[in-house]
């Protein structure tokens, strides 16, 4: 069954039709939440959410991308998440002891030599760390488009923004990001290092 | 210097813009060319296109991160929630018609009050027969005949002679004046009204029969009534008997009290009477109103409203039932449409409280 016709038989009320669609974009929508969270649990949580909005209002939906349809739900979730934290921060369990939820010995790759698997896993938490301290505008921006791949048109639409605002708040994370990288990746090998 | 500064990262925001958008090929084809020229001459700016250009592969090639679960939705959100159906309860589907039942009752009521008002205060008469009909309609029989007399001499006449109080006084005058005259004992006891209990309110045949005994048991002075003379004298009986000699030598132009009582039983009904040949119009003209003695019959008719109904003739009933009659549907309809109002304005409002709800 194609996706037209799953997301037909969603608004017809059939949870397995919809199921699918859940395991088709799970993975994306996870990931899109987890990079713009940076923190496992909220990223489930948003997820979940985001999901069983996406049900609930699935009559709303009139055509064009589903996938779109999903990121701009679970973006709006994770962005309202962070300007809750914003008002009342808490210290989460996380904060006491960093858990690698991306130490996955299943991801290992058969050729990385485990202390190549180290120097990834090290790069990938200054990234996310990178990621972090951008704005919530600018950090959904640049998982929006560097992470999930979408054009400024995409973007524009999932976040209902112009596309000058698109193109103007990447640039702004890219370069503050490069910035941030060009100062923590001095304690990295030097084939990650930048210039 | 700051503003060196800010001037500064400015510029790099431009820069970064167009790299950023260089990298996405989200140039136009002119842009393209200039930054693609300006590349090739700056070094520094080589180097931050380089630099941006390796973030954006860093965050590209982060790993998918791994999820912790499946996320499908239980089977127990097969009941979609659909939008709730506008299911209003009846009372509720009704409010705008209370409304207007409300407004049209309410406003048939505001006139009918309105004309009850202007119509019965046109007419002061017509508005005190009225309102006696409604707070007690016997008064208004009791008033009817005692109004009617005084368009005449005659009747005004029986009017005072029913009052109780005045016509105390002037039995009280007179016996002091032939006490006077024919120096009786001033320890000669003299029955007054003031010695009749309070509780029974004496009528004038009471009084008059009270007063003739008083007489004959130790009084022997007949005392002329307050205007015993006059028209009334054609109608009046002979005087009674006194019981002493003194009075019959003072008494016999004047009637006595007994007189008086049984001339006010035949006066009322001769003057209903001739009200009625007024062509039933009860009020007074000026002329006769000046021709009137000075007699304040108004005076009066508060006190007559006491004795009760059926004392004097029923004559004069009938011309007075006019307004009774018309009188007492108006009222009801007043209550009816009074109580429409009350009962459409309680359901209006539940209505439209159901209705927000």
């Amino acid at each position: 069954m194609d996706e037209a016709s799953l997301i037909a038989a969603a608004q017809q009320g059939k949870i397995d039709a919809f199921n699918e669609l859940v395991l088709a974009y799970q993975q994306q929508v996870y990931n899109l939440a987890y990079r713009i969270m940076s923190d496992p649990a909220s990223a489930a949580d948003a997820t979940q959410d985001a999901f069983i909005a996406a049900y609930k209002s699935i009559d709303r939906f009139r055509g064009g991308s589903f996938k779109s349809y999903l990121m701009r739900i679970v973006s709006n979730r994770c962005y309202d998440e962070l300007r809750r934290r914003k008002r009342r921060p808490a210290t989460s369990f996380e904060d006491f002891g960093e858990v690698d939820e991306e130490a996955n010995p299943a991801l290992i790759n058969g050729h990385e030599r485990p202390d190549e698997y180290t120097e990834r896993q090290e790069m990938s938490h200054v990234i996310q760390a990178g990621i972090e301290t951008l704005p919530a505008d600018q950090r959904i921006t640049l998982v929006f488009s560097d992470v999930q791949g979408m054009s400024y048109q995409e973007i524009a639409e999932a976040m209902d923004v112009s596309l000058g605002t698109v193109k103007s708040r990447l640039a702004r994370a890219r370069g503050k990001l490069r910035d941030y990288l060009r100062a923590e990746m001095e304690l990295l090998p030097a084939r990650y290092r930048l210039e | 210097m700051a503003r060196l500064f800010e001037q500064r990262d400015r510029e790099r925001e431009q820069w970064d813009e167009l790299l950023s958008a260089y990298l996405d090929d989200e140039l136009s084809a002119g842009e393209r060319a200039r930054l693609e020229a300006q590349l090739a001459t700056d070094q520094a700016l080589q180097t931050e296109l380089d630099a941006l250009r390796y973030t954006v592969t860093l965050v590209r090639d982060l790993p998918p991160a791994p999820l912790p679960r499946n996320f499908i939705l239980p089977q127990t959100m097969t009941a979609r929630p659909q939008p709730a159906p506008l299911a209003r309860p009846r009372r509720a589907r009704l409010a705008p018609f209370l409304t207007a039942a409300t407004a049209i009752v309410s406003l048939m009521f505001v006139v009918v009050l309105a004309g009850d008002l202007l119509l019965l205060s046109g007419t002061g008469r017509f508005a005190s027969e009225s309102a006696n009909d409604w707070a007690m309609p016997e008064m208004a029989e009791i008033e009817a005949p005692l109004e009617a007399p005084a368009s005449e001499p005659v009747a005004e006449q029986a009017a005072v002679l029913v009052t109780v109080e005045v016509e105390a006084e002037v039995v009280v005058e007179e016996a002091e004046e032939a006490l006077d005259i024919e120096a009786v004992p001033q320890d000669t006891p003299l029955p007054m009204l003031a010695e009749i209990p309070s509780e029974t309110e004496p009528t004038a045949t009471s009084v008059a029969e009270g007063y003739a005994v008083g007489m004959s048991d130790g009084m022997s002075t007949t005392v002329p009534a307050a205007g015993g003379g006059g028209p009334t004298d054609e109608t009046a009986p002979p005087p009674a008997p006194s019981a002493s000699p003194a009075a019959e030598l003072l008494a016999m132009p004047s009637p006595t009290i007994v007189e008086e009582a049984d001339e006010a039983q035949t006066a009322l009904p001769t003057a209903a009477a001739r009200a009625q040949a007024v062509e039933g119009t009860p009020t007074l003209t000026p002329m006769e109103d000046a021709a009137l003695p000075p007699q304040p019959v108004e005076e009066e008719a508060p006190r007559a409203m006491q004795i009760p109904p059926g004392e004097f003739g029923g004559e004069a009933e009938g011309e007075h039932n006019v307004p009774s009659t018309t009188i007492m549907p108006w009222r009801t309809l007043e209550i009816v449409l009074g109580l429409a109002t009350l009962g459409l304005v309680i359901a209006t409002v539940s209505a439209w409280r159901a209705r927000r709800r």
